[in-house]
């Protein structure tokens, strides 16, 4: 195999203002060597796949495709709840979450392999109206988009879309927020009555998903279930991107069989520090638990977390998991859309009890009893995904938080989280 | 024996507390005046339910019934 690797355009930078290096994978990553044009992506793997939706949702549910935006919700049914009449789509490739690059990476190094799961997903639910959400704070990501289309048209390969710019907030990305974007309202969540697949945008079934979702839908249209699992395990077929690092000195963004090894993913010494996985609403996990785990939804699950949009944070050599914790929830609580009061209230609560707890032995019992106040309270997973990476900072790390509340830290002592 | 779940609409809402006082056997206030529902809604309250739904002066809340119960 020919190895590619590409450091994104420069507007596609990190907090640190670092590009991500993207690496060539197995399957939708595969072709980014012969660059992001129309031409060399036919060349490579010959025309769009066109299914009807049956068949579509036939072969999501037989290698059991699961939505990339987080959730890990099964392609399947919601092709299925989407199928009917006036069906729109919405490819959502504007990631929110600071520490994720990887669907702005596939839309940069690949934007074909994206609009050819898009056309395939718009053809079988017989639909020509297809939007496409990119970050507003990457113009470039637009113009790449731009020209691809263009491309796409030249060939005849017409594909009506609209793009739209997300707001650059936490919680713009989340489905509900980005169905108020379609409407020209403001890019923030709503609450939901009834899922985006049966009721969406116009009251119109939605099939929303985010960029990767639509990349893995357009290559299983091409290559068949047997195809798409000659990645993966017979379990969990298939591949998936991570971001790893994505806040840090060197980003990265990789696509990796399902059944990769931890340990042929993170360097040998982030497997001896804590791993915050699935991003800032993620779950922390101790370096002990690491090396047996693999990139596997169920593995990670049954270690206690979720894998998530597949984002991994190492805990940067010396820091402390408590003092990275404090410092993201301000971070999340200054995100907070303050629409709905819970959130509004509890997440700079919790903000403040936990630089309390970190930095003055403030009482633990404050954080938790913040972490129930705020769950389940709000009109998108804002609240919830915070009180999650909290409760998990508790659960991982309960002699740390000992320490902290007796006015100590141990952090950056050898062995400390053996 | 038919229940039903109160659900708030979280945007709407503006703590105004009402919900609270016409239904203090389902609705407590959290530190900050918004409610903190607290288990389904039996047919006994239902009707106190229905006039604090009705009351809500943002119109927030929302009665369901509950699904079947998994066996």
């Amino acid at each position: 195999m020919t190895s590619a690797t590409t450091a994104l355009p420069t507007a596609v930078q990190n907090e640190e203002g670092l590009p991500p290096v993207v690496s060539q994978g197995p399957a939708l990553l595969a072709g980014i060597g012969h660059g992001p044009g129309l031409h060399a992506h036919r060349d490579r793997i010959g025309p769009a796949p066109r299914l009807g939706a049956q068949e579509l949702v036939e072969l999501a549910r037989e290698v059991d495709l699961r939505g990339r935006g987080g959730a890990g919700f099964p392609s399947a049914i919601k092709l299925a709840s989407a199928a009917r009449r006036r069906a729109v789509v919405v490819v959502n490739a504007s990631e929110g979450e600071p520490a994720s690059h990887k669907d702005v990476a596939l839309m940069t190094c690949a934007p074909h392999v994206v609009l050819d799961g898009a056309a395939a997903v718009a053809h079988a639910l017989g639909t020509r109206e297809v939007h496409v959400v990119v970050p507003s704070e990457l113009p470039s990501l637009r113009r790449i988009v731009e020209q691809a289309l263009r491309e796409r048209a030249i060939a005849g390969e017409r594909l009506r879309v609209r793009l739209h710019d997300a707001a650059p907030r936490f919680v713009a990305g989340q489905a509900q927020a980005v169905l108020q974007l379609l409407a020209g309202r403001e890019n923030l969540p709503v609450t939901a009555r009834a899922p985006e697949a049966v009721s969406g945008h116009r009251g119109r079934p939605t099939l929303l998903s985010n960029a990767e979702t639509f990349a893995h839908l357009g290559h299983l249209a091409r290559v068949g279930a047997a195809g798409y699992a000659v990645h993966g395990t017979a379990d969990e077929p298939g591949t998936t991107l991570l971001t790893l690092r994505g806040d840090g000195w060197d980003p990265e963004v990789r696509e990796v069989a399902f059944g990769t090894p931890l340990t042929e993913v993170l360097a040998q010494d982030e497997l001896t520090r804590p791993l915050l996985l699935g991003g800032y609403h993620g779950t922390w996990l101790r370096p002990g638990q690491l090396p047996g785990l693999t990139v596997s939804r169920k593995g990670i699950a049954a270690a206690g977390a979720s894998i998530g949009a597949g984002v991994m944070l190492p805990l940067a050599q010396g820091w402390c998991p408590l003092v990275r914790t404090a410092a993201l929830v301000d971070y999340l609580a200054g995100q907070s859309a303050g629409r709905c009061g819970p959130c509004r209230n509890g997440l700079p609560a919790m903000a403040e009890a936990l630089q309390d707890l970190v930095h003055r032995g403030g009482p633990v019992a404050r954080v938790e009893e913040l972490c129930g106040l705020v769950r389940g309270r709000g009109a998108c997973a804002h609240p919830d995904g915070t009180a999650r990476l909290v409760a998990s900072m508790l659960t991982r790390f309960p002699e740390e938080v000992d320490s902290h509340s007796l006015g100590t830290c141990r952090s950056g002592q050898p062995g400390m989280f053996g | 024996m038919s229940e039903h779940q109160l659900r708030v609409d979280w945007p709407a809402c503006t703590a105004h507390g009402l919900c609270a006082e016409l239904l203090p056997e389902v609705v407590s206030l959290d530190e900050w005046g918004y409610p903190i529902v607290d288990g389904s809604v039996t047919s006994e309250v239902l009707a106190l339910a229905k006039s604090a739904v009705k009351a809500c002066p943002t119109v927030a809340l929302r009665l369901i019934p509950s699904p079947p119960r998994p066996q």
